[in-house]
């Protein structure tokens, strides 16, 4: 089966109080959207990588594209409004029959796991992890409702669907103007369709904070090269 | 697989070149140095089982490193060890020494490797086995040597890429090691001791052996150091 990844790779960057957005800032000495493209680029069944991001990162990213000399084909597509909208222009860019759905600001996915997910039977599957605290339901400043640690999911990138599904239900949740934070969502909520949970590292965090770019740094060293 | 070796028509790389020929490690050779003679001079000095290649260059040509590079994958198609041997010192007191001095000493010393490295690692990283990038620093670099101003700053620079890098490049496999020998008996040492008796201090045989146990297949726990190499 062939793949067309699609990587988020535009937010404006607000929270990390940088000038420039987190995915271009340097992580382990290389731009963080990097990390994830060169893993990629080691997997043959990916046949193409669309970069959603904002346009006036198109000539950076297209820059460091020809910098790391990165064989595969690459398209540059802009994001939209939102998340949602950002990933339904990957997904019409997307030529191949499958798409993989990942972010640039979660660069600590090795080449293994997005080969594992690859290799899933399941058509639809996502990597998760167990929550490790408590999670509560609130309302107006007070605990409404206590939820079930152990069947929460804590639901990671990348993921991979169908890419004929996952446009139907993207055009759907447009045209009705419902949102969802993620795709794995949308796709359940309107078909049911069986989606596979891998287990997730939880060395996959999504680099938000100022804080995430220093513990990221940790993880590289640990996780990713193994160096004390 | 390919080693290149720069400084290779004298002193430690020389020597390098000749324990190299010697060795399984790597089966083409490939020598960089400014002067085609002392280069043939060399390869005269190899065990003749190796493919060797001798490239006649001026590393402060910039410009033209990518190409050389270039040229080497095509021809051996693989780059799997860099060796950055080469070095310049002219020793002068703060108040003589010129920009220029510090300008060539830097070009030499830091600039070349840094080009060289960049070169090579587009192609190393597609390597399937772990490649290898030494460089040659020198105890100038990390002690004060009054009077050998540009020399001494110009290693602690190539002390402190070799570091970087050896974490930069790990996820790529590439080893990156840093050697700083002591005194030893070649030109360049002539030019910092000139009165020394050359005959009673390290060889540039005994470097040459530790550099190439480093960039061996079987070592792979030493880098990201600065390595001291001193007879004691
Ligand atoms: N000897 C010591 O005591 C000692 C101690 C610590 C570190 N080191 C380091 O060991 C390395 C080798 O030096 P060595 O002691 O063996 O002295 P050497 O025999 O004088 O070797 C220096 C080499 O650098 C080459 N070189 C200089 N400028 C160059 C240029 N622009 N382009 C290309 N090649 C150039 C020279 O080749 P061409 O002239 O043919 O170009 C020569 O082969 C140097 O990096 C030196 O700093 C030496």
């Amino acid at each position: 089966m062939e793949y067309s990844a699609i990587i988020l790779a535009g937010g404006a960057g607000t929270r990390m109080k940088q000038a420039s957005p987190k995915q271009f800032l340097l992580l382990a000495g290389k731009p963080m959207f990097m990390h994830t493209l060169e893993r990629l680029e080691k997997i043959s069944s990916i046949k193409e990588i669309i970069l959603v991001s904002v346009p006036q990162y198109r000539e950076l990213l297209a820059a460091n594209i020809d910098a790391y000399m990165l064989q595969k084909k690459y398209l540059i597509v802009d994001g939209g409004e939102s998340r949602q909208q950002s990933v339904l222009n990957g997904i019409l860019a997307a030529s191949q029959d499958n798409v993989i759905i990942h972010e640039a600001a979660r660069p600590f996915v090795t080449t293994d796991e997005f080969q594992a997910l690859i290799d899933e039977p399941c058509e639809d599957a996502i990597y998760g992890a167990d929550i490790p605290f408590t999670v509560l339901l609130k309302k107006n400043g007070f605990i409404s409702n206590i939820l079930e640690r152990s069947e929460l999911l804590n639901v990671q990138l990348p993921q991979k669907f169908g890419r004929q599904p996952i446009l139907d239900v993207h055009q759907r949740a447009a045209a009705e103007g419902k949102r969802f934070t993620e795709d794995a969502s949308m796709l359940y909520y309107y078909t049911g369709r069986e989606i596979k949970i891998l287990p997730g590292s939880h060395c996959n965090i999504k680099v938000t904070e100022p804080i995430d770019l220093i513990l990221g740094e940790f993880i590289y060293k640990e996780y990713i090269i193994g160096r004390d | 697989m390919t080693c290149v070796i720069t400084g290779a028509g004298s002193g430690i790389g020389r020597a390098t070149a000749v324990e190299m020929s010697r060795r399984a490690d790597y089966d083409t050779l490939v020598l960089i140095g400014r002067h085609s003679e002392t280069l043939a001079e060399t390869k005269i000095c190899l065990e003749n089982k190796k493919k060797i290649i001798l490239k006649a260059f001026d590393l402060t040509d910039f410009g033209a490193i990518p190409i050389l590079v270039q040229d080497i994958f095509m021809e051996c198609e693989n780059i799997q060890c860099l060796l950055n041997i080469a070095g310049y010192t002219e020793p002068q007191a703060l108040l003589t020494t010129s920009l220029e001095n510090m300008k060539t000493t830097f070009e030499v010393n830091v600039f070349a490797p840094f080009v060289l490295i960049r070169e090579c690692v587009r192609f190393m990283r597609l390597n399937d086995r772990p490649s290898k990038i030494l460089n040659v620093a020198s105890t100038a670099g990390v002690t004060a040597r009054p009077g050998w101003l540009s020399y001494a700053s110009s290693k602690a620079a190539l002390v402190s890429l070799s570091q970087t890098l050896s974490e930069e490049l790990a996820e790529y496999r590439i080893k990156v090691y840093c050697v700083s020998p002591g005194r030893c008996a070649t030109a360049l040492r002539k030019k910092l001791a000139p009165d020394e008796d050359q005959t009673v201090i390290m060889q540039p045989d005994e470097v040459g052996r530790i550099i190439c146990d480093l960039v061996s297949n079987d070592e792979y726990c030493l880098d990201g150091q600065n390595i001291i190499i001193r007879k004691k």
